[in-house]
């Protein structure tokens, strides 16, 4: 540590300066946004990260309603079939009047409190599909990985052959192809067809990753393994594998980070990740650039708490060794 | 006559290495019987480490034959794996699991090989610790250990397997001078227990003392052996004679 620090040069004066150059070019930003012709008006995006106007409540049929004297519900009685009134209860406001007919679907009233507003729903899709992704991506990536350093032949050129093409092809032309071939050759859906995406990309990288990985374990651990008996497999499985990812674990760990920010890419599926809620804030709103720092910033807490998490991780397994 | 099948047997061995194009051994035969101690000594790059690793099939042979107790290792459906677990091997660089503590080193391989019950191969593992004097160092990993503090626990590993045969390929070379004793004391005292040990070593004095027979290699070939007293003291063999000679 010490011998890290004596090489750097500056100290405090040049984190001040790293702050003054940061605040320059933010103010510079600013002033050119005042030579254009747009009105800022920041004060829109949190109703869109968190709804405070409350949850809907809908009609679970159609039926004429009949509002309870105490304000907080109604009975719906069915307008088919004559069957028995149902009692809806919870309201904090009714939107209906007495004797109006309604339809299944429609708005009955509101309770109070707050809801995930799009961008708030379209984070979670886009942590959703980073999250299945990185599981598909860890099993295909060990799989390949393996195959890349096996002895067969077959493994060794099938495992080089999708490397090759992945990493050589673009994740949006992949997504097209997901999307519009293999989604409907399979009838996938939007998010499975995403996910296999991601996953088949990322895979890719994950299997070098592995494959470096296990290059990188002394011949020597092998060899002790297979002069005690174990068989190939074993060797792989309880003695080499455990260290290769152990040593691999920040590359891993960098690689899901990758992966969600290439998952913005499947925002041109129909599936409203974070990027997609973005983009259709902005059309309700015509605030795009407010909009887009949110959502950067959005991507940025959701990446910062993962390395900083992976780090802390890292340094309670460093401690052990 | 069971007790004439020798251990280990190689027969007319060669050995080349495709890739450096050299060949490291030459039409070499050697059979370790039960309770011999064999030291191989010889100059450095004479093959003795490569023999040393086809007694265990760690290196395939080009030609000739290797039998592991009476079994040919070249015979179609011939079950390496379990031919090794007979075969206990020491290797210069330790090659402990730096990922397992030193008792999960010893029980790894008992447990997952021979699927033997917890509690026995965990009672067999802390006793051969405190044979090899590191029955402290039970939870440590092997990057805490001292080299020779490494190597006892390699031996331990490869005896928990309860192997017929040990094999230990320069067990010393790459130890600081200071921790040499140690782990010469644990083979001595392993020697003298009637295991059956084939040693490559450059240690002349320790080889003197425990070997029943001493092998000496030149260029890939097993150009003499004798008894230890004979080999040492009065070798009959020039080249030998100029091994021995030479100072260190």
């Amino acid at each position: 540590m010490r011998a890290e620090t004596s090489t750097l040069r500056g100290g405090w004066i040049g984190h001040l300066a790293a702050v003054i150059v940061v605040l320059a070019v933010g103010l510079s930003l600013y002033y050119a946004s005042r030579q254009i012709d747009y009105e800022w008006r920041w004060e829109r995006i949190p109703h869109y990260l968190v709804e405070t106007g409350g949850t809907e409540i809908t009609a679970p049929f159609d039926g004429t309603a009949k509002l309870a004297p105490d304000g907080h519900s109604l009975s719906l009685t069915p307008l088919l079939g004559g069957g028995e009134p149902v009692t809806v209860a919870g309201f904090d406001r009714i939107e209906v009047s007495d004797g109006d007919i309604v339809f299944a679907g429609n708005t009955l009233g509101r309770e109070h409190g707050w809801s995930a507003g799009p961008l708030a729903i379209g984070l979670w899709m886009t942590l959703k599909i980073s999250l299945v992704s990185l599981v598909f991506a860890l099993i295909l990536g060990l799989v390949v990985g393996l195959g890349r350093v096996s002895h067969r032949v077959v493994a060794r050129d099938l495992a080089a052959l999708y490397v090759e093409v992945i990493r050589g092809t673009p994740l949006l032309v992949q997504i097209f192809i997901f999307y519009f071939f293999i989604g409907t050759v399979l009838s996938l859906s939007a998010f499975a067809a995403g996910v296999a995406a991601l996953s088949v990309f990322t895979g890719a990288y994950i299997a070098e990753i592995v494959r470096g990985g296990i290059e990188a374990v002394p011949r020597g651990q092998t060899e002790a393994a297979r002069s005690l008996g174990m068989s190939a497999f074993q060797a792989m499985r309880h003695v080499v594998l455990p260290q290769a990812l152990r040593s691999t674990s920040p590359a891993l760990a960098g690689q899901f980070i990758n992966l969600i920010k290439d998952s913005s890419l499947v925002s041109i599926m129909a599936l409203t990740d974070l990027t997609k809620a973005g983009r259709e804030v902005v059309s309700s709103t015509f605030s795009p650039f407010e909009v887009w720092f949110c959502v950067a910033l959005l991507y940025l807490a959701l990446t910062g708490t993962l390395s900083f998490a992976v780090r802390r991780l890292e340094r309670r397994m460093g401690r052990h060794d | 006559m069971t007790e004439l099948r020798p251990l280990i047997e190689v027969r007319h061995v060669d050995k080349h290495f495709a890739s450096t194009g050299t060949r490291a051994l030459k039409d070499v035969s050697l059979s370790i019987h039960a309770g011999e101690v064999i030291c191989i000594v010889g100059p450095s790059g004479c093959g003795k480490s490569t023999l040393l690793r086809t007694l265990n099939v760690l290196e395939p042979v080009s030609a000739g034959e290797v039998w592991i107790e009476g079994v040919s290792v070249h015979a179609r459906g011939a079950r390496l794996d379990r031919l090794r677990t007979k075969v206990g091997m020491v290797f210069q660089q330790f090659n402990l699991f730096p990922h397992l503590d030193v008792l999960e080193n010893l029980m790894l391989a008992p447990l997952k090989v021979l699927r033997q019950p917890v509690a026995s191969v965990r009672a067999r593992a802390l006793a051969l610790l405190d044979q090899v004097g590191l029955a402290d160092k039970a939870r440590s990993r092997p990057g805490q250990l001292s080299g020779g503090q490494q190597q006892r626990v390699a031996i331990a590993r490869a005896l928990c397997m309860q192997p017929d045969v040990m094999l230990f390929d320069e067990p010393t070379s790459a130890l600081d001078p200071e921790m040499v004793g140690e782990v010469l004391d644990v083979m001595r005292d392993l020697a003298l227990k009637g295991m059956t040990m084939c040693i490559v070593t450059h240690e002349m004095a320790f080889a003197r003392a425990v070997a029943t027979r001493a092998v000496f290699m030149e260029a890939g070939s097993i150009v003499w052996q004798d008894a230890p007293e004979r080999f040492f003291s009065n070798p009959e063999n020039a080249r030998l004679r100029a091994f021995l000679g030479r100072p260190g």
